[in-house]
């Protein structure tokens, strides 16, 4: 027996490494690949995990569930201590309440003087979060909506207090969001009310980093940010965040979403407006003598 | 006999592949959004090194390439480049089990971990190189030194879990320990 064995891996030896070559050379390959053509391969990339993560659909709700039921479990024992909190939030939120019905009502008041039309098309997708990025590295959840709901890459997800982040990598019913924390994530924002432009640049923590203010002096801590809708990817107007300003000086983001527990998030429809390219022509009558003065300027 | 053999190492296979699987469910949980600031092991690497020390034939190319594969594309990193490295420290491990099956454990540990270190140096290097964005250095030695630390749990779990441990000299015609 033992014979036999060692005979069969001598046999198999230059196989295995043929085996390991031709492993190893596939692996590189695909890895150069992406590196060349990014786009194919993570479009690859959205159909594996949209084929993989469904089917572990089953036995992940009802784990994330019963985590959570844990957790709240654990709150119960401070129950007294947010109790006491909860009254005072909700005695500052009447106040708040009052004067969100008297700003809605002189909102409506005042767009009913302008006539203003409010865009119809920004409706949106509800879809509920799967899985998470798996990896302390990357920023991102999976949602069970995908390319058959009419999801784009690039839209605006939220969860019903704020922005969480845009679509990248669409699988037939999966996408994924990738969230304001990650590091690849850009968004441009408006802070109110000075309305500066900057940049909100996730750097892997809690709070983007907000960037490329064009005047750093006019952005206080405790100022509003919204999105700005530059650039034409996201609508403009979706609530961020609140500014801090962390030990180093630097302008952070508190974020308005509740990025501790995501479950539903609403994707935003928003279709590319129509740009204005023509730097504007001559009007002229739509009929009469127009034709003629054409005609002769071809003569003359 | 070579039945059973057979069985039994395929079987592994299977409990190597389903643990992986597993390790893969686990890291989906969609529990916090929030980013955690610190990284835990890498317990597939971990898991993966320990065996190719221990029992090479549990741990075949193929089936760690795929695995590893797998849960590149999942995890969102460069698909390929990290699959390959673990491959590579695998065989390396490979070729060095027979010398390191009469040593002790912590002349496995320094192996394991000189591969560690060795295959995480020359993922950053290609990133660097080929200028693709790549994690926090902070975060990236954390998690190389957690998997360090993890790595004796997770050889001693299979040691006693498992029951996968080094061949002693001469049992390898007699290899038929069922799990």
């Amino acid at each position: 027996m033992a014979s036999d064995r060692g005979q069969s891996e001598d046999f198999s030896g230059p196989l295995k490494r043929l085996l390991l070559g031709v492993l190893l050379l596939c692996l590189l390959g695909l890895f150069l690949v992406w590196r060349i053509d990014s786009p194919r391969v993570e479009r690859f990339r959205a159909q594996v995990v949209d084929r993989v993560v469904p089917r572990m659909d089953w036995a992940m709700a009802p784990v994330t569930g019963a985590v959570k039921v844990l957790r709240d479990f654990q709150s119960y024992q401070r129950m007294y201590q947010q109790n006491q909190d909860l009254r005072r939030e909700l005695q500052q939120m009447k106040a708040w309440k009052e004067a969100a019905l008297q700003l809605e009502q002189e909102n409506a008041r005042l767009l009913d003087l302008n006539k203003v039309q409010l865009d119809p098309r920004l409706t949106y997708v509800t879809g509920v979060v799967m899985a998470d990025s798996g990896s302390p590295f990357r920023q991102s959840v999976l949602i069970n909506v995908g390319g058959r709901d009419g999801i784009m890459e690039g839209w605006a997800a939220m969860d019903g207090l704020g922005l969480v982040g845009r679509i990248s990598g669409l699988g037939r019913s999966t996408a994924r969001v990738i969230l304001l924390t990650d590091t690849s994530s850009r968004i441009p924002v408006t802070v109110q009310p000075s309305g500066q432009r900057a940049l909100l640049i996730g750097d892997n923590s809690l709070a983007p980093l907000l960037d490329f203010v064009e005047a750093p002096d006019q952005v206080r801590p405790g100022d509003r940010v919204l999105t700005s809708g530059d650039g034409g990817v996201f609508p403009a107007g979706l609530v961020v965040g609140q500014v801090f300003a962390d030990p180093g000086g630097r302008m952070r983001l508190r974020i308005a979403a509740d990025y501790e527990r995501l479950e539903f998030l609403r994707v935003l429809r928003s279709f590319a407006r129509e740009r204005i390219d023509d730097p504007g022509d001559l009007i002229v009558p739509p009929q009469g003598p127009a034709p003629d003065i054409t005609a002769e300027a071809g003569d003359g | 006999m070579a039945d059973a053999g057979a069985l039994s190492l395929w079987f592994m296979r299977a409990v190597y592949a389903g643990i992986a699987g597993g390790l893969v469910f686990v890291h989906l949980l969609p529990l916090d959004a929030r980013p955690p600031g610190w990284a835990g092991p890498d317990l597939f690497i971990a898991l993966t090194f320990a065996w190719a020390v221990r029992r090479p034939d549990y741990v075949p190319p193929l089936l760690v390439a795929g695995l590893a594969l797998m849960m590149d594309l999942l995890f969102q990193r460069p698909p390929g480049l990290w699959a390959a490295l673990t491959l590579i420290g695998t065989e390396a491990l490979r070729r060095r089990a027979p010398a390191l099956r009469d040593r002790t454990f912590a002349a496995d540990w320094a192996a394991v971990a000189g591969v560690l270190v060795a295959i995480t140096l020359g993922y950053r290097l290609v990133l660097t190189l080929l200028l693709v964005d790549q994690p926090a250095l902070g975060l990236s030695l954390m998690q190389l030194l957690s998997t360090l630390i993890a790595y004796p749990l997770v050889a001693l779990g299979s040691h006693l879990v498992l029951g996968v441990r080094k061949s002693a000299p001469g049992d390898l015609a007699t290899t038929r320990r069922l799990p």
